[in-house]
C-alpha cells in the first residue's frame, strides 16, 4: 500500500513540471524555426531568411493551415526604416520577397486576411 | 451497481497514469488563456465610440470610425506629448494609405470601405507605420466597430472553418450564460419572475404526477414549454434595431469616471487639460527635511548707512536723495547731516570769533612795525618770524570757525547695490546712530532657517517658495547659540534671485543622511481626493487613467516619495492630475 502511495507520489511529482511547461503556451519557436505570434484566431509563425519573408498559419490547435484563400502583407523594421513585404500562398504557408536584407529577427506585424475577408494581425518584437 | 469493479492496486495506477495525462489534455485547454484572439477590448461605456487602440515602447496610437474616415490620434508612450508631425500609413482593406494630419492635431484617414464592410464585422485589424523622426515602430491595431444599422450585431461565423470549429460548440453555452448575467445584473424583474414561475410550475407538476393524473400533467408541461418560447422570444428583445438607435455614441465623446472608479479621457480632452506622464522609476533617494527660514541679505554685500551726528538731513549735490530700487555704488553720496548749532554755542561762537578778530588786528600791526624796522636791525628777524607764525595761526583758527559752522556730514555708501530701505525727508533732523538707508546686493542673498537637528555641512538643500518655485541653496554655516531651541542655519542662494526680498519667509528643504527607497515624482502628480487620501493617476490604457491610492513621504521641493501604492514601470500622470482628479 505504501509503495503504490509513493507512486502516485513520484507520478504527481513528475507531472507537475509538466503542467507548468504548458502553462506558458507561445514562448519559444515554432514548428520551423521561427517565432510564433497570435493573430486573431490563429497562430503564426515567421521565419525571415535573407530578402524572403515565410509566414505560417496555425490554428487554435496548433494545426498547419492550408494557406489557400489567405493573403497576407508583413511590415517589418529593418535598420531603422520599415519594409513592406506582400505575402501570397506557397507551399504551406504564406511567402514574399523583400526589397532589402532582412536580419535575423526583424520587429514588425504580419497582418493576414483569410478567406472570410477578416483581417488579423501578429506583432513579432 | 458497477459492472467491472476495480481492484484496489489497478486504481491506483489508473489515478497515477491519469494524473500522468493531465498535463497533455490541459494543454489543448490552456493554449488560448490570457488572451482574446484580436478581438478589441469592448467599449468601456455606452455613450463612448467604439475605437481601437495600439501601443509601443514608443508611440500610443488611438483610431476611432467617425463616418467614413478613421480619425488617428498618436502620443509618445512614455509622456503623453502629442505627435503631430509624423508619418503614419495604414494598411487597411483597399491597400496601403497614409493618413492626413489635420489643424486639430489628429490624422484623418478617409476610409470608405468602412461603409461597404460586412456588416457581421464587429472589429477592423489594421497595420499602421508610424514615422516620427528617427523613430519607427509598426503597430498593429484592432478598431472595434460600431454594429451596423439594420443588420444583425453579430453574424456566426463560418462552421466550417476550422479555426473557428473548436470555439463554436462552447459559444452559445457562453451566450446563454452571459446573457443571463446581464439581465441579472441589470436587475430584469423578468428574469426572477420566470425563474420562480418554473419552480412553482415544477412543484405542481411533482403533485400531480404523485396523484397518479395524468392529463393535469401534460397541461402543466405544455403551459411550462409556452413560457419557456414566450421568455426566449423577450431574450431577444434587446437586439431589435429601433431600441439599438436610443445608444448610438454621440459625435464627440466625453470624458467621464467609470462605474469602476478609472477615469476615460478621450484624446482630444488629453490635449486640452495637457496630461503629460511619466514612468515611474525606483531609486534610492536621500530624505529631506523642512525648516522654516526667511530671506536675509548676504552680510557681505550689504550695509547701513547711518549719520554719526545728529543733524538735520539735506539731499546730496546731485539734488535728491537715492529712492527706493535705486542702484549705487561704493562711496556714492546718498545724503548729507549738517549738525544744528545752539544758542549757547552760537554766543560763545561769537565771542570767540571777536576775540580772534582782536588779535588777528594787534599781530597784524605788529608785524607790518616789524617789517619796518627789521631791515635797520631794531628788531631781530626771529621776532618778525614768530609774529607772522601767530598771525597766521590766529588766521587759520577764525576760518575754521566759520567753517564748522557750514559744514555738513557726507553719508556715502558703504557698498554697492540697491537701496532696500531708506528714512531720508529732507529737513528732517537725523539722531546720531539713526540708519537712514540701507543698501542690499539683490543678486546676492541668504537664506537663514531654525534647524531642530545639526545638519552636516555637506548637505544640499533648498528653499521652496509660497507659490511653489524652489531655489537651489548652497550651506554657509550654523550658529552655536539657541534660538527658540533651534539653531540658526544660513544657506546661500544660487542661482538667479530675482524677485526675491528681504525677510520673505520660505520653507527650505534639507538632505538628511538617511537614504530611502521608492519612487520620486512631482510633487504635482499627488492628488488629494475628497477623502483626505493622496491619489496619483496611472495612465493604464491609451485613454484610461486609474486613481492609486498612494502613501507619500516629502522628498524635496519639487519631488515626492512615493514609497507604497505604485509599481515601477507604471506610467503616472506628472501634469494636469488635478484636473483629470475633477472629472466626474
Amino acid at each position: 500500500m505504501l509503495i503504490r502511495r509513493f507512486l502516485t507520489a513520484g507520478t504527481l511529482a513528475v507531472a507537475l513540471p509538466f503542467c507548468a511547461h504548458h502553462a506558458c503556451a507561445h514562448e519559444g519557436t515554432g514548428h520551423n524555426g521561427g517565432r510564433i505570434a497570435d493573430a486573431g484566431p490563429y497562430h503564426i509563425e515567421l521565419v525571415t531568411r535573407d530578402r524572403r519573408v515565410e509566414v505560417t498559419i496555425y490554428d487554435a490547435k496548433e494545426k498547419a493551415v492550408a494557406p489557400a484563400g489567405f493573403k497576407g502583407t508583413a511590415i517589418l523594421v529593418v535598420g531603422g526604416k520599415p519594409a513592406r513585404v506582400v505575402l501570397a500562398p506557397s507551399g504551406a504557408g504564406l511567402a514574399g520577397e523583400a526589397e532589402v536584407a532582412l536580419g535575423a529577427s526583424p520587429k514588425g506585424v504580419v497582418q493576414i486576411t483569410g478567406p472570410d475577408g477578416a483581417a488579423a494581425s501578429g506583432k513579432f518584437n | 451497481m458497477v459492472p467491472f469493479r476495480l481492484p484496489a492496486a489497478p486504481r491506483a495506477l489508473a489515478a497515477a497514469l491519469a494524473l500522468l495525462a493531465l498535463p497533455f489534455l490541459l494543454t489543448v485547454a490552456r493554449a488560448h488563456e490570457g488572451h482574446d484572439h484580436g478581438a478589441p477590448q469592448a467599449p468601456v461605456s455606452k455613450t463612448i465610440a467604439p475605437r481601437g487602440e495600439a501601443a509601443s515602447a514608443v508611440f500610443e496610437l488611438v483610431a476611432i470610425p467617425r463616418g467614413d474616415v478613421l480619425v488617428l490620434w498618436l502620443d509618445r508612450f512614455a509622456t503623453g506629448e502629442p505627435i503631430t508631425d509624423a508619418t503614419l500609413e495604414v494598411e487597411t482593406p483597399a491597400g496601403p494609405a497614409t493618413a492626413e494630419a489635420a489643424a486639430d492635431g489628429s490624422y484623418r484617414l478617409s476610409a470608405p470601405w468602412l461603409a461597404t464592410r460586412d456588416p457581421g464585422q464587429d472589429h477592423l485589424d489594421l497595420v499602421v507605420t508610424v514615422t516620427a523622426g528617427t523613430d519607427v515602430d509598426v503597430l498593429s491595431l484592432a478598431v472595434a466597430l460600431a454594429p451596423a444599422e439594420g443588420g444583425k450585431a453579430a453574424a456566426p461565423a463560418p462552421a466550417g472553418h476550422p479555426a473557428h470549429a473548436g470555439h463554436d460548440d462552447e459559444g452559445w453555452v457562453q451566450a446563454l450564460g452571459e446573457r443571463l448575467t446581464e439581465k441579472l445584473a441589470a436587475r430584469d424583474p423578468g428574469a426572477g419572475l420566470f425563474a420562480a414561475g418554473g419552480f412553482v410550475l415544477g412543484l405542481a407538476a411533482m403533485a400531480l404526477m404523485r396523484a397518479g393524473r395524468r392529463a393535469p400533467v401534460l397541461a402543466v408541461l405544455v403551459l411550462a414549454a409556452t413560457l419557456v418560447l414566450g421568455a426566449t422570444a423577450f431574450a431577444h428583445d434587446g437586439d431589435h434595431p429601433e431600441t439599438r438607435t436610443a445608444l448610438v455614441p454621440p459625435a464627440a465623446d466625453l470624458a467621464q469616471r467609470l462605474a469602476d472608479g478609472a477615469v476615460f479621457v478621450p484624446k482630444p480632452t488629453q490635449r486640452l487639460l495637457s496630461l503629460r506622464t511619466q514612468v515611474a522609476a525606483e531609486g534610492a533617494f536621500r530624505r529631506t527635511i523642512a525648516l522654516p527660514g526667511r530671506i536675509i541679505p548676504d552680510p557681505n554685500a550689504s550695509g547701513v548707512v547711518q549719520s554719526s551726528v545728529g543733524g538735520r538731513l539735506a539731499p546730496p549735490p546731485s539734488g535728491t536723495f537715492p529712492r527706493l530700487g535705486t542702484r549705487v555704488r561704493t562711496g556714492e553720496v546718498l545724503a548729507l547731516v549738517t549738525p544744528p548749532v545752539q544758542r549757547v554755542d552760537l554766543s560763545d561762537m561769537r565771542q570767540r570769533q571777536g576775540e580772534l578778530d582782536q588779535q588777528i588786528a594787534i599781530v597784524q600791526r605788529r608785524v607790518e612795525r616789524y617789517l619796518k624796522l627789521s631791515p635797520g636791525g631794531a628788531v631781530s628777524q626771529v621776532q618778525l618770524d614768530e609774529a607772522q607764525d601767530e598771525l597766521k595761526g590766529l588766521k587759520d583758527r577764525r576760518t575754521a570757525l566759520d567753517r564748522i559752522r557750514q559744514e555738513p556730514e557726507v553719508l556715502v555708501a558703504p557698498v554697492g547695490g540697491v537701496i532696500a530701505e531708506a528714512a531720508a525727508v529732507a529737513g528732517q533732523m537725523a539722531a546720531p546712530g539713526q540708519m537712514v538707508f540701507q543698501i542690499v546686493d539683490p543678486q546676492r542673498l541668504w537664506v537663514e532657517a531654525l534647524s531642530f537637528d545639526a545638519l552636516t555641512p555637506a548637505a544640499d538643500a533648498t528653499a521652496r517658495m509660497a507659490d511653489g518655485r524652489t531655489l537651489p541653496l548652497a550651506y554657509q554655516g550654523a550658529g552655536l547659540a539657541d534660538r527658540n531651541q533651534a539653531i540658526p542655519v544660513q544657506f546661500a542662494i544660487e542661482g538667479g534671485s530675482q524677485g526675491l526680498r528681504v525677510g520673505q519667509f520660505v520653507t527650505v528643504l534639507a538632505a538628511t543622511d538617511a537614504e530611502r527607497h521608492g519612487l520620486a515624482l512631482p510633487r504635482a502628480s499627488v492628488v488629494r481626493t475628497a477623502n483626505g487620501q493622496d491619489v496619483v493617476y496611472a495612465h493604464s490604457a491609451a485613454e484610461r487613467y486609474e486613481a492609486k491610492p498612494v502613501r507619500i513621504a516629502p522628498l524635496d521641493g519639487t519631488r515626492v516619495l512615493v514609497e507604497a501604492g505604485i509599481v515601477p514601470g507604471t506610467r503616472v500622470v506628472v501634469q494636469g492630475a488635478e484636473l483629470l482628479d475633477q472629472v466626474r
